[in-house]
C-alpha cells in the first residue's frame, strides 16, 4: 500500500495529504515541547525543575494521546491518556461532564493515576460548545498529605487513604475562575504549600499554553484536517511497532523476576516476591500476561494496572523494538501501543484491588520492565540488556527556623551488559528517566552535605560485556531531621544473561565505618536522624552479558587501569 | 584601515577584506584543507591581498572564525587529560545528571561515558571542602595530595589537567592553589580551573566544561600560535583575533586559555553578519537564517543585540557547556537533506544528509536519494548551468529520477513531491522560529528575516510567508556573510560569579563590589589585548529567579550600580518570558559582567548595478503554488550584480548570484537597495493560498 493510500484510509471523512499530516504532527510535538519548557522553567521544586519528573501531552476529544514533550520522563507522560479516562469514569459516576473554562486536578491511583504524588492538571479545549481535545500536564509533588513528610518512602501506608490527599476529578477552575476552596484544601494538606502550589501553578500555566496552541492549530488547519491527521499519526505509530512485532517469531516466551519486598517484615509473604511475565507473539500482535505474579499486599508496593503496569510494558517494548539508536523516530501517541495487549489477574501485585496502597509502585514496576526484557531476550538477544539495577528514592525532611523542608533525591540504578557494549553506569532505568539534583543545589538549599558521589567500582556483573556500575551516594545531616526511603534490589542481584554473572545488589547503611553502623533494608519508613549522622546508599550493579572468559583483553586492561572489578560469574 | 575576516567551514574557507577608506569589500572563497585548516587560511589571505592589491603587512587586523575546537570535540581528538577534584567526586563527570540522553533506547551510548574527556584512571580526588553559602573552607586543601596527583598524572603522560572542586564558584582559593602546585609538578601542562572557566553552580556541567577546555586546550593553542607564526612569516604584522561563541573576538592568548569559548565561532560570526546586513537598512529586529548544505542555524537579534542562550540550554556534541553563547537553534535541514518514506510510510525530510559526497542526486556523483537541492532543481528554482557560479553542472535527469522514485512510493506526481519536500523543510524551520519568537513573547511580524548561506535565499520568502513576516533581506554577499560578520566584531569578554542571595537579605554593597571587581578584571584583559581604555563599555547583569525555581532570568544593572529596589524589575521580566509574575521572594543567583572593547568595523560597501535589461537573463517556466494550486508560470531569470538600485523586480523571479540563488515567489517583489542588501517584500495579500504552519 502506498503512503497516499494509507493516508486516505483514516476513519475521518476528510482526507488529508501526507505532507499536511507531517506538518500537523510536527506542530503537535512542538506544542508539547513548549509546554515542557514552560513547566520546567516556572516550577519551584527540584523534583520538577532539576529532575524533570513531569509529563506534558495533547489529547484528542476521545482522550487519546497525540504527542508528548521530549523532556518528559516516560513514567509521567505515558499515563496521561489513563488519567483522562479515569476522570471520564469519575464524571460518569457523578453525572458530570467537561465544560469550557474547566481546569481539573486528578491523582486517584484507581482512576488512572500512576500513583498519588503524580498529579495531573487537565484543561479541556473547546471550539464553541464542542469539545475538541485536552491539554494535560503531570508532575510529581513533594508533599501531599501523607502520614510522614515527603511523597516517597511512605512504605508503612496500609491503604490508599494513608498515602495522602486524593483528588478525584476536582475542578480548580470553573468557567475560567479559580475555585479558591479547592486550592485551599490542597494548601492545607501539604507541609510545604509554597513549593507545592508554585509547582501546581506552573502546571496549570503549561496546560493552558498547550490548550491555546492546540486551539490555534485547529483554527489554522481546520478541525477535520487535524482530526484526520491525528488518525494518520496514530496509525503510523501503530504500523511502526506492528512492523517490528511481525518480524519476531510467533510463540510464548516466559521469564521470572524477584523483588525484595519488605526484607525486615516478620511475615515471609512480604519478602522475595515474584514477578512473572509471559509474552505471546502472534503475527503483529503481542500479548503480555502477568499471571503467576505474587498476590497484592497491604503495603504500598502494589502497581496500578493502568498508569504503572501498562506504562512499564509499553515503554520497555518500544525501547527494545523501536530503539531510537537504530530506528526512525516514532511519535508517542495512543496508536503506538495498539498492537500490545496486557493482562494480569485481579488481586495480584500487578492488578491490585482498591484500596490496596500503591505509592511505592516504581520498585516492582522496574522489575516488571526488567523481567519483560529478559523474556524478550530469547528472541531478540542483540537488543536487550542483562539484569538492570533498581532505583531508590529518599525523602529528606526537617525544620529550619520553624519552617518545614522536604527534599526528594532519586538514586540511580544501572543497566546490564549488552551485546557488543558494557552496561550503562549509574543512570535512571527503564521506564524512569529523571535527572539527579546537583550536589551544589542540594547543599545550597538544605542542611545536608553530600560527602561522596562516585561509581561503585566493585561488583559489576561479570560477562563478555560487563554490567554497568551502580553509584555510591552519601549524605551527612548538618542538622537534626529525618528521612524515609523506598527502593528495591538490596537482596535480589540483577541477573546475568547468556553466561554472564549477576551484579552486586544494593545496600543502605547508616553511619558507615562507625560504631553506630547499621545495615538497613530497601524500604524504610520515616526515621529521625541526628545532626552529624551519615546515610550511605549503594546502587546495584547491572548483570553481565555473555561468558566472562570471552571478555576482550583491551576491555580487561581498561577496567584494570580504571580500578573497576567484576564480580564472580 | 584594512581588515581581513576568515571563516573556515567544512568545505570552503571564506575570506573578506575590507578597505575602510575606500568602502570596498573584496571577497574570496578557497577549498578548506581539513588536514591542516590553517593552510587554506594562509594561502587564501595571500591570494586575497594580491587581488586587492595590498600587502599582508598593510593589514591592520586579521579576524578568524574557526571550527577547529568544535571538530576536536566532535571527533574526540584531544590531549591526554587529567582531573583533580574534591575527594569523593571523581565520577561526577561520568555519572552526569544520571539521565539517559535517549529515553527510549537500550542500546544507546552516553557521550560522557563512552567518550570521556578524562579516563577514570586519570581522575583523582584530593581532600578539601568548601561550603555554601559563603564559600567557607570546612576542609583544608591537602596540598601534598595535589602534589602527588600531579606526579602521578605527569608520569602517566597526561598533558592537560582540569582542577574541579565543589563550590569553587563561591571561593576559588583551593582551585587556584591546586593549579599552582600542579604547574610546579607538571611543567608545560595545560591547566584549567573550573571557576576560571565558568564560576557557576551545577557541578557536572561546570566540571565538564573545564574538562572539555583542558581536553582541547593544547591542540587549539598549537593551532592558533602556528597560525600566527605562519601569517607573520608571510609578512603580517597585525594581531590575529579569534571569534568566540558569544559573538566577540579574543586575542590568541585569551582564546588559547579558554578554547571552550570557541565552539560556536563560525555560526556566531554568521549572526553578526546578519546583524550588519540588517543595520545597512536600519533594521534592528532580525531573524538570522543561515541555511547551508547539511544544517540550518537560526538566531535572533533585537535592539538589545543578539539573543544569548540560557546557560541551562547550551551543549556541544551532547556535552553540556557553561559558557556565554549566542542562542543558535540548529536544525538538520540543508540543501543535502534527504527526503524519504520511512519504514511505516510517512514522508520525512532530513536530518540525514547526502553531504558533499555523494551529495544530492543532481550532483551526478552517485547519489540516488532525493534531496532538498534536487527538489529546487526539479521545480526550476535552481539553474543547472549556474550552480556555484557555473563551476558545477547539475544533472536534472538524475534529480527528476530521484524525485519520481520517491513520488511513486507516495502516490504523488513529480512537482507535488518536490514541492512537498520544500513544504516539510520550511514547516520545520518555521516551528523553530515560532518557538524562539512567539513562545517568548515576541511577534515574528515585527522582524525582518535575514537569509544567507547557500540555500537560505532559496527558502526565505516561503518561510517568511509561513510566519507572516513581510520582509526578507539578503545580505550583499550571502555566501560570505560569516566572514563579513567577523569584520564587524568587537573584543568581548565575559565574567560571572554565583552568589545566591535572597530578597530581604541582599548585600547590595557586596554585589556592587563584586561587579566592580569583575569589570576591573575584564578591563585589564581588554587593555592587554589592545583595546583603547576610553572605548571600553561594560554591561552588568544579575541572573535571578523566584526562590526555589531552577532557571534564571537576567535583569540589567544600570551604570548607577545596584540597589535592592531594582530587583523588582524581575517580576516584569518573568511575566514577559512566561506570561505571569508571582508574589514570591526573588533570589539573585549569578552576577555577570560583559565588557566590550570596540574595534573599527565594516560599515557600508559599494556594489555594482545596472539596468533591469542588463540584469535579465531570460525566462523559463517554473512551478509555483498560487491560491492553493500548483501551477506553472513564466518566471524571469536575473543576475544579482546587474540589478538596478531601487527598481522593484516583479514576481515570480529567480535571481542568480555567484554563491546563492534568490527565489521571489508570486506575491513577493524584490528590490536592490542603495545600502547594499536585496530586499524582498510580501505584497499585502488577501490570501496567497500557501499552507499556513503553526
Amino acid at each position: 500500500m502506498s503512503a497516499a493510500e494509507q493516508a486516505s484510509r483514516g476513519s475521518s471523512a476528510t482526507t488529508v495529504d501526507p505532507i499536511t499530516v507531517m506538518v500537523i504532527g510536527g506542530a503537535l510535538n512542538s506544542i508539547a515541547i513548549d509546554m515542557g519548557y514552560r513547566l520546567a522553567r516556572m516550577s519551584y521544586s527540584s523534583i520538577i525543575r532539576e529532575s524533570e519528573d513531569f509529563g506534558c501531552a495533547i489529547c484528542d476529544s476521545e482522550g487519546r494521546q497525540l504527542c508528548e514533550a521530549t523532556q518528559s520522563t516516560p513514567l509521567q507522560s505515558g499515563p496521561i491518556a489513563g488519567y483522562l479516562a479515569g476522570i471520564e469514569r469519575r464524571f460518569a459516576e457523578l453525572g458530570d461532564a467537561w465544560r469550557p473554562g474547566d481546569v481539573v486536578v486528578h491523582n486517584h491511583p484507581y482512576y488512572g493515576s500512576s500513583h498519588q504524588p503524580d498529579v495531573a492538571f487537565c484543561v479541556p479545549v473547546f471550539r464553541d460548545e464542542e469539545l475538541i481535545g485536552f491539554s494535560v500536564t503531570t508532575a510529581h509533588h513533594l508533599d501531599l498529605g501523607a502520614l510522614t513528610p515527603g511523597s516517597c518512602g511512605i512504605v508503612n501506608a496500609t491503604d490508599t487513604f494513608a498515602e495522602g490527599l486524593l483528588l478525584n476529578a476536582v475542578r480548580v477552575e470553573e468557567a475560567g475562575e479559580r475555585v479558591e476552596s479547592a486550592w485551599r484544601i490542597i494548601a492545607d494538606n501539604t507541609r510545604i504549600p509554597r513549593l507545592v502550589l508554585g509547582d501546581m501553578e506552573a502546571q496549570v500555566a503549561a496546560a493552558k499554553l498547550g490548550a491555546a496552541r492546540y486551539a490555534e492549530l485547529v483554527e489554522s488547519f481546520g478541525l477535520d484536517a487535524v482530526r484526520a491527521a491525528s488518525e494518520h499519526l496514530m496509525d503510523h505509530s501503530e504500523r511502526m511497532l506492528r512492523n517490528q512485532i511481525e518480524k519476531l517469531p510467533d510463540g510464548r516466551y516466559e521469564a521470572e523476576g524477584m523483588i525484595d519486598g519488605f526484607l525486615d517484615h516478620p511475615d515471609p509473604t512480604y519478602r522475595n516476591l515474584k514477578i512473572k511475565v509471559a509474552v505471546t507473539v502472534d503475527g503483529s500482535d503481542l500479548h503480555v500476561d502477568l499471571d503467576g505474579t505474587s498476590p497484592e499486599v497491604d503495603l504500598p508496593i502494589n502497581m496500578p494496572f493502568v498508569g504503572t503496569v501498562d506504562v512499564a510494558i509499553y515503554m520497555t517494548l518500544r525501547s527494545l523494538l523501536l530503539d531510537t539508536e537504530h530506528h526512525d523516530a516514532v511519535s508517542t501517541n495512543s496508536g503506538l501501543f495498539r498492537p500490545i495487549a496486557i493482562s494480569a489477574p485481579l488481586g495480584c501485585l500487578a492488578n491490585p484491588r482498591f484500596p490496596a496502597p500503591t505509592i511505592a509502585r516504581f520498585c516492582p514496576g522496574n522489575i516488571v520492565a526488567d523481567t519483560l526484557m529478559r523474556a524478550m531476550a530469547q528472541i531478540i538477544p542483540e537488543r536487550v540488556a542483562a539484569g538492570v539495577g533498581n532505583l531508590k528514592v529518599v525523602a529528606f525532611s526537617g525544620a529550619e527556623d520553624g519552617a518545614a523542608w522536604v527534599y526528594m533525591d532519586i538514586i540511580e540504578g544501572s543497566y546490564g551488559g549488552r551485546r557488543g557494549k558494557d552496561g550503562l553506569d549509574a543512570v535512571d532505568t527503564l521506564y524512569a528517566n529523571t535527572r539527579n539534583n546537583p550536589v551544589e543545589d542540594i547543599e545550597s538549599h538544605y542542611p545536608l552535605r553530600v560527602t561522596r558521589y562516585e561509581l561503585r567500582d566493585e561488583g559489576a556483573g561479570a560477562g563478555r560485556w560487563r554490567g554497568g556500575l551502580g553509584s555510591i551516594r552519601e549524605f551527612e545531616f548538618l542538622a537534626d531531621g529525618g528521612f524515609s526511603l523506598e527502593g528495591d534490589g538490596n537482596a535480589i542481584p540483577p541477573p546475568g544473561l547468556f553466561g554472564g554473572g549477576p551484579g552486586r545488589p544494593g545496600e543502605v547503611t547508616m553511619n558507615p565505618g562507625t560504631d553506630a553502623e547499621e545495615a538497613l533494608p530497601s524500604k524504610i519508613p520515616y526515621r529521625s536522624v541526628r545532626k552529624g549522622e551519615v546515610l550511605r546508599l549503594l546502587a546495584p550493579c547491572g548483570g553481565g552479558y555473555g561468558d566472562p572468559a570471552e571478555r576482550d583483553a583491551a576491555a580487561l586492561g581498561r577496567d584494570a587501569a580504571d580500578g573497576i572489578a567484576m564480580g564472580s560469574a | 584601515m584594512l581588515f581581513v575576516g576568515i571563516d573556515i567551514g567544512g568545505t570552503f574557507t571564506d575570506l573578506a577584506l575590507y578597505d575602510s577608506e575606500r568602502e570596498e569589500l573584496h571577497v574570496h572563497k578557497v577549498r578548506s584543507t581539513p588536514d591542516d585548516p590553517g593552510r587554506a587560511l594562509v594561502e587564501g589571505v595571500s591570494e586575497l591581498c594580491d587581488r586587492a592589491g595590498v600587502g599582508l603587512g598593510d593589514v591592520d587586523g586579521v579576524l578568524h572564525g574557526t571550527t577547529v575546537a568544535t571538530n576536536a570535540v566532535l571527533e574526540h581528538r584531544g590531549a591526554p587529560t587529567g582531573l583533580v577534584t574534591t575527594e569523593g567526586m571523581r565520577d561526577v563527570v561520568h555519572i552526569g545528571r544520571h539521565q539517559r540522553p535517549q529515553p527510549y533506547s537500550v542500546m544507546q551510548d552516553i557521550p560522557w561515558q563512552s567518550q570521556p574527556f578524562v579516563l577514570r584512571e586519570h581522575r583523582l580526588g584530593v581532600a578539601e571542602r568548601i561550603a555554601p553559602p559563603a564559600g567557607e573552607i570546612v576542609v583544608e586543601l591537602d596540598e601534598e595530595a595535589v602534589r602527588a596527583a600531579g606526579r602521578t598524572l605527569r608520569d602517566a603522560g597526561v598533558e592537560a589537567v582540569a582542577v574541579c572542586f565543589l563550590f569553587s564558584y563561591l571561593n576559588p582559593e583551593h582551585e587556584e592553589r591546586a593549579a599552582a602546585i600542579l604547574a610546579e609538578e607538571m611543567p608545560g601542562a595545560f591547566i584549567s580551573t573550573s571557576a576560571g572557566i565558568s564560576p557557576q553552580f551545577r557541578e557536572f556541567e561546570r566540571f565538564t566544561t573545564a574538562c572539555m577546555n583542558a581536553f582541547v586546550g593544547p591542540g587549539i593553542g598549537n593551532y592558533l600560535r602556528g597560525l600566527g607564526d605562519a601569517l607573520a612569516k608571510r609578512g603580517a604584522t597585525s594581531d590575529l583575533l579569534v571569534m568566540r561563541s558569544n559573538g566577540g573576538v579574543a586575542s590568541v592568548q585569551e582564546a588559547a586559555q579558554r578554547p571552550v569559548t570557541l565552539m560556536l565561532s563560525g555560526p556566531a560570526a554568521g549572526v553578526l553578519g546578519a546583524q550588519w546586513a540588517g543595520g545597512l537598512l536600519d533594521r534592528r529586529r532580525l531573524i538570522s537564517f543561515d541555511m547551508g548544505g547539511t544544517s540550518t542555524d537560526i538566531g535572533l537579534v533585537t535592539e538589545s543585540g543578539v539573543h544569548e542562550a540560557s546557560s541551562r540550554d547550551t551543549q556541544i556534541a551532547g556535552y553540556p557547556i557553561l559558557v556565554p553563547m549566542f542562542d543558535l537553534q540548529t536544525i538538520g535541514a540543508g540543501g543535502g537533506s534527504i527526503a524519504r518514506v520511512d519504514e511505516a510510510g510517512a514522508f520525512v525530510v532530513g536530518p540525514r544528509s547526502a553531504g558533499a559526497d555523494p551529495g544530492p542526486a543532481c550532483y551526478g556523483l552517485g547519489g540516488t536519494e532525493a534531496t532538498i537541492t534536487d527538489a529546487h532543481l526539479v521545480l526550476g528554482r535552481i539553474d543547472p548551468e549556474r550552480f556555484l557560479g557555473g563551476e558545477m553542472r547539475l544533472n536534472v535527469d538524475a534529480a527528476a529520477a530521484a524525485i519520481d522514485a520517491l513520488g511513486a512510493k507516495l502516490g504523488m506526481g513529480r512537482r507535488e513531491t518536490a514541492e512537498g519536500i520544500l513544504t516539510l523543510a520550511n514547516a520545520s524551520m518555521a516551528r523553530t522560529i515560532r518557538s524562539i519568537t512567539i513562545e517568548r513573547g515576541r511577534d515574528p511580524r515585527d522582524f525582518t528575516l535575514v537569509a544567507f548561506g547557500g540555500a537560505g535565499p532559496l527558502h526565505a520568502a516561503d518561510l517568511a510567508s509561513l510566519l507572516d513576516v513581510s520582509q526578507v533581506l539578503i545580505p550583499p554577499h550571502p555566501g560570505i556573510t560569516s566572514a563579513a560578520g567577523l569584520l564587524t566584531s568587537d573584543l568581548r569578554y565575559d565574567l560571572m560569579r554565583t552568589v545566591f542571595m535572597r530578597e530581604g537579605d541582599i548585600d547590595a554593597e557586596a554585589i556592587n563590589a563584586q561587579l566592580d571587581e569583575l569589570a576591573a578584571e575584564l578591563h585589564k584583559r581588554l587593555v592587554r589585548d589592545g583595546a583603547d581604555p576610553a572605548d571600553i563599555q561594560t554591561e552588568r547583569l544579575l541572573e535571578c529567579r523566584y526562590m526555589g525555581q531552577g532557571y534564571e532570568l537576567r535583569i540589567p544593572v544600570g551604570t548607577e550600580g545596584f540597589a535592592e529596589p531594582q530587583l523588582q524589575r524581575f517580576h516584569a521580566v518573568h511575566e514577559a518570558e512566561y506570561g505571569r509574575a508571582h508574589p514570591d521572594p526573588i533570589e539573585v543567583v549569578n552576577l555577570r559582567v560583559t565588557a566590550t572593547g570596540r574595534r573599527p568595523r565594516l560599515t557600508r560597501v559599494k556594489l555594482g548595478s545596472g539596468t533591469l535589461d542588463d540584469a535579465t537573463l531570460g525566462e523559463a517556466p517554473t512551478a509555483w503554488r498560487v491560491d492553493g494550486e500548483l501551477v506553472e508560470l513564466p518566471t524571469r531569470h536575473l543576475l544579482r550584480e546587474q540589478l538596478p538600485i531601487d527598481e522593484p523586480v516583479a514576481s515570480p523571479a529567480i535571481i542568480f548570484q555567484r554563491d546563492t540563488t534568490i527565489v521571489v515567489p508570486p506575491g513577493w517583489s524584490a528590490v536592490a537597495t542603495a545600502g547594499g542588501p536585496l530586499l524582498l517584500s510580501a505584497q499585502p495579500r488577501s490570501d496567497n493560498g500557501g499552507r499556513r504552519v503553526r
